[in-house]
């Protein structure tokens, strides 16, 4: 089976590429290796739409899908994303916290982001609900949060609907070279797949994909946990975050709260199957209660894991590989890939196609670990 | 963290009786139920166990929930109630809920024996207040001694559907119909018969339409289906009713399992997603095990076998016991299966159409279209035979795994043999007392004992009764046949209670003696 | 190997599409039947998609429900299409109580 374009990984980021390349009439083909689309972090993360908090390398993407994507991705996509543009309180509760918050607040608005530190009664201002430990925290009035599942089926949806053609539980095992350019796509069923343009968009899974043509980019597997509550009432629609990074989330359009964690054990997760730890939950719902006492009542439905791709300098790699004609790197996305990947998408179509990209990428090159 | 050789996640059959034979072997167990009473299932089965002794059989399910509680404390083992195991992570660490915290300890073994959830069905108004499973109607019934509603329409013939019905009726609800969309009664022929002969109509082949109600469900409308469970238009059937049980079968309830790594597989024969399990029980992942209903939904008796093999074959795992020793024991438990999984019911018979007994006796095409054995049918049964003077009239006609009534007759009148699931006969030579422990110790009860011709015109039929209140004697009624419609006038003339009964009382009634094989139940009221 | 652009029976609607099959999060068969035209071809997919199963009851009562609806459109048998996660909490809990699980706050 052949494609003009071949995207390695249906996850938000190839399904969102491939929902670019099919609006431009390229013929593309998705192959995911799991069962399921989207089913690595694109589904698993807290879904923040965020610029605070950001290196300033990942800045112009996530400012681009801010400005240009996120407003109409729900029309574009013919789904509800769920996307509110209604600021990002990160927390602090002590001085410690407010030097943490002061440094992240500091270099974000000297990139020239909207980004203040406010008082913990500025910050009860906006969100009423905080508790009186809360005596700092910063604050971007242009950041928000999405449904991460939406965002990723509906990339998909309207991808397949534009002639994309995808096929789940097609692991690829091997990249070849034909003549010197990227060409073929072997699977472990034995199938072998030929594209113009490779777009290698597996997550850690790259990371071996990418060495079958002889390059490496430098990630590990890290292990991410999330909870989501019952539904309530709406309460508020910011999106939180600590100085501690101890917990960050925000309530949906749907009444839940879904809430990232963080034990402090995640980078020693066995490989495998990512599973949840026994006291990360817990140790979030503390967190979670010290700042917003409210919540206390509300239930805990699911927890789930998922491994984000850590990359070595903790920004992703989004590259065109000269020296291997044919192959584009999207990968190591270190666990913020969800916010920037409408814009991702449109930069990989804009490298597959040869044309300038939205977005200046040059910081993001495989090369930059060697130079 | 607290550590035991054993956590066993779920008090019921399995997991008791798993937790007897770990204990037994000197295992330190803790057993942890969400439920405020242990016993699972079994606290509400007020009805008697088939099988054999080795089954527990005829003693009533909550009886057997008691006998395996009382082992297990004796045994030292710790039962924590209104605990519930909110997840299995690596290293078998167990987090549970017991009050208001959350308590982390690990299992040198793990048992999962978290049973099964009713199945539902949609239709218009299936979410409306008063449908209702019928497992969830045992429970108010039985436990909470609350009448799921006045009146009841019964979807599902299997023996949950046909064991609860009775229930109902028992608990003085009225039962106006029983539909169940297969063209056969699934359950035993024995539960059916009792419930038909009550008065209750059977609809096979036939399925809800909709409950109707606007808070709450106040009538159902079902319809016949044809071959492709499509409403055939105009056989719609309307009932007013409150309440809509539905018995459509089990899932088991095994996120557990899948949480803890277990390899699953989504196996039709087992009713769902289940751990796949060697022959042990245990799991993909060594020492932790399942038993019972979440690893494929069988019944009570078998959940108890399989939670002894588990517990027999944890204890030595960890070298509580010799290899040899487990062999042997798990030997005699395997046995016990094999008993249980005999005859026309047994897992592997399921979807297969059965037209002959082992004896090759014609099955009784009536029982399985409309829940009881028409007269010309019962006949050519073994254990219906006409005799001078009072003896037993056994109106079993399926292979199901069951003999207390051989057991039961002290003159030794009726035999089943060897073979558990034979149909019982009755030895002509020995002579029947009118004891009535046959009529008491038959879980389907299906025997009576007949006088056929007491002499003067009339004959004298015994047969088990469970409802309140109990007719008196000289209390004159109606004689229900087995399809539950009047045959003739009755009058009681004799009323047996006893302690080796259990509960089941024994009416004689007497009748004109034409209708000797015909009159089945005792109605009061009203005559003919 | 799941091949997302194989051609199923055109999306037609039936009459009982309004009857609500997740309790929990009110979702409706017509919903998941078009969820399944939409390309959500895998219980997990539907889940994300929809959130069928992922309410209060965690899919307690719907899951056979919904798998067996997604079956017939896709025109195979339940069994082969997968199973739906389990995962921790079995059952809700508060955040209150999830907090409390360190030996000293006994």
């Amino acid at each position: 089976m052949n494609a003009e374009v071949i995207i390695v990984g249906g996850g938000i980021i190839g399904c969102a590429a491939a929902y670019n390349l099919a609006k431009n009439g390229v013929s593309v083909l998705v192959l995911e290796g799991s069962e399921h689309i989207g089913n690595g972090g694109s589904t698993r993360n807290g879904g923040g739409v965020r610029q605070s908090g950001r290196d300033p390398r990942e800045l112009p993407l996530i400012m681009y899908a801010i400005q240009h994507i996120w407003p109409h991705l729900s029309d574009m996509l013919d789904t509800n994303v769920e996307y509110y543009q209604e600021g990002n309180l990160r927390l602090g509760s002590t001085p410690k916290h407010q030097k943490i918050l002061e440094g992240l607040t500091e270099r974000a608005a000297a990139c020239g982001l909207d980004v203040r530190m406010i008082s913990g009664d500025a910050a009860r201002r906006i969100n009423p609900y905080l508790s009186d430990a809360v005596t700092c925290a910063s604050w971007c009035p242009t950041d928000g949060h999405a449904n991460p599942l939406m965002a990723t089926m509906g990339y998909y949806k309207m991808a397949r609907r534009l002639g994309a053609h995808f096929i789940s539980g097609e692991k690829v095992v091997e990249l070849r070279k034909i003549k010197g350019a990227v060409r073929q796509v072997i699977t472990d069923s034995g199938n072998v797949y030929e594209g113009d343009k490779v777009i290698l968009a597996a997550g850690y899974e790259s990371r071996f994909l990418a060495s079958t043509v002889g390059i490496d980019v430098p990630m590990q597997p890290v292990l991410l946990e999330t909870l989501v509550t019952e539904a309530v009432a709406p309460m508020f629609w910011q999106m939180l975050g600590t100085a501690d990074a101890d917990f960050y989330g925000h309530q949906t359009e749907h009444g839940s709260f879904v809430f990232g964690l963080n034990s402090g054990l995640e980078p020693y997760a066995k490989p495998g199957r990512p599973v949840s730890s026994s006291i990360a939950a817990s140790a979030a719902c503390r967190g979670i209660m010290h700042y917003f006492p409210s919540l206390a009542d509300i239930k805990v439905v699911r927890t789930w894991a998922g491994w984000m791709d850590s990359c070595a300098d903790h920004v992703p790699v989004i590259s065109n590989v000269e020296e291997v004609p044919g192959l584009i790197l999207a990968c190591g996305f270190t666990g913020h890939g969800f916010g920037i990947a409408p814009a991702v998408g449109l930069v990989l179509s804009q490298l597959a196609m040869g044309q300038e990209t939205a977005v200046d990428l040059s910081s993001l090159r495989y090369d930059r670990f060697t130079k | 963290m607290k550590r035991y050789d054993m956590i066993v996640v779920g008090a019921g059959p399995a997991g008791l009786s798993a937790a007897i034979e770990a204990a037994k072997h000197g295992l330190q167990v803790v057993v942890y139920d969400e439920n405020a009473r242990p016993g699972g299932q079994l606290f509400k089965q007020i009805h008697k166990f088939f099988g054999s002794k080795e089954h527990k059989a005829k003693i009533r399910g909550f009886h057997i929930g008691e006998e395996l509680l009382a082992e297990a404390a004796a045994l030292g083992v710790t039962v924590v109630l209104n605990a519930i195991v909110i997840g299995i992570f690596p290293e078998k660490e167990v987090t549970v809920k017991v009050e208001d915290r959350v308590e982390h300890i690990k299992g040198d073994t793990i048992l999962i024996a978290t049973g099964a959830s009713e199945n539902m069905v949609t239709f218009p108004g299936w979410t409306l207040p008063g449908v209702i499973g019928a497992g969830a109607a045992q429970t108010m019934m039985n436990l909470h001694g609350t009448m799921p509603g006045k009146r009841v329409l019964m979807l599902g013939s299997g023996n949950v559907g046909l064991v609860v019905s009775f229930q109902l009726m028992q608990a003085g609800c009225e039962v106006v119909a029983l539909a169940d969309a297969a063209p056969r009664v699934g359950g035993y022929g024995v539960h059916a018969a009792k419930v038909a002969r009550c008065g209750v109509p059977f609809y096979l082949s036939h399925t809800i339409v909709s409950a109707e109600g606007t808070d709450c469900v106040t009538g159902v409308t079902i319809g016949q289906v044809d071959q492709n469970w499509q409403i055939i238009p105009g056989t719609e059937k309307h009932f007013d009713v409150d309440t809509i049980c539905l018995a459509v079968g089990l899932s088991p309830m095994s996120k557990l399992c899948d949480m803890a790594g277990c390899e699953m597989e989504d196996n039709p024969a087992k009713a769902g997603f289940v751990p796949k399990v060697n022959e042990y029980g245990e799991t993909s992942v060594s020492g932790i095990y399942a038993a019972g209903d979440v690893s494929g939904i069988e019944e009570a008796s078998s959940a108890m076998i399989e939670g002894r093999i588990a517990g027999i074959a944890a204890a030595a795992k960890l070298g509580y016991l010799s290899e040899e020793a487990c062999q042997k024991e798990i030997a005699i438990q395997e046995a016990a299966l094999d008993g249980l999984r005999q005859g026309m019911f047994a897992p592997g018979m399921r979807g297969k159409q059965i037209t002959e007994t082992e004896e090759g006796v014609a099955i009784s095409q009536n029982l399985l279209q409309h829940g009881f054995v028409a007269e010309e049918e019962i006949v050519r049964f073994p254990g219906v035979t006409h005799q001078k003077g009072v003896h037993p009239v056994i109106e079993c006609t399926q292979n199901i795994p069951c003999n207390p009534c051989q057991d039961a007759c002290p003159k030794h009148c009726i035999r089943i043999g060897s073979n558990i699931t034979a149909l019982p006969s009755i030895d002509a030579e020995k002579q029947c007392t009118g004891c009535g422990m046959c009529v008491a110790s038959c879980s389907g009860q299906a025997i009576f004992l007949v006088d056929e011709d007491c002499g003067d015109g009339t004959a004298e039929i015994t047969l088990p009764y469970e409802f309140l209140p109990l007719p008196q004697t000289g209390e004159k009624g109606v004689a229900l046949g087995r399809n539950g419609k009047p045959v003739c006038e009755a009058e009681i003339v004799k009323v047996r209670s006893a302690k080796a009964f259990d509960h089941t009382n024994l009416l004689t009634m007497k009748v004109a003696k034409e209708f000797a094989m015909q009159a089945r139940f005792f109605q009061k009221g009203e005559s003919v | 190997m799941n091949d997302r652009n194989r051609a199923l029976k055109p999306f037609v609607p039936q009459p009982d599409d309004d009857l609500i099959v997740c309790r929990c999060e009110e979702i409706t068969k017509g919903e998941i039947r078009r969820a399944v035209h939409d390309g959500m071809f895998t219980l997990t997919e539907i889940r994300r998609y929809l959130r069928t199963g992922m309410g209060l009851c965690q899919g307690q009562t719907c899951t056979k429900l919904v798998k067996s609806i997604v079956a017939r459109e896709l025109g195979v048998r339940p069994n082969e299409l997968g199973p739906a996660t389990g995962r921790a909490p079995m059952r809700p809990i508060a955040m209150r109580t999830l907090a409390q699980d360190k030996e000293e706050t006994k």
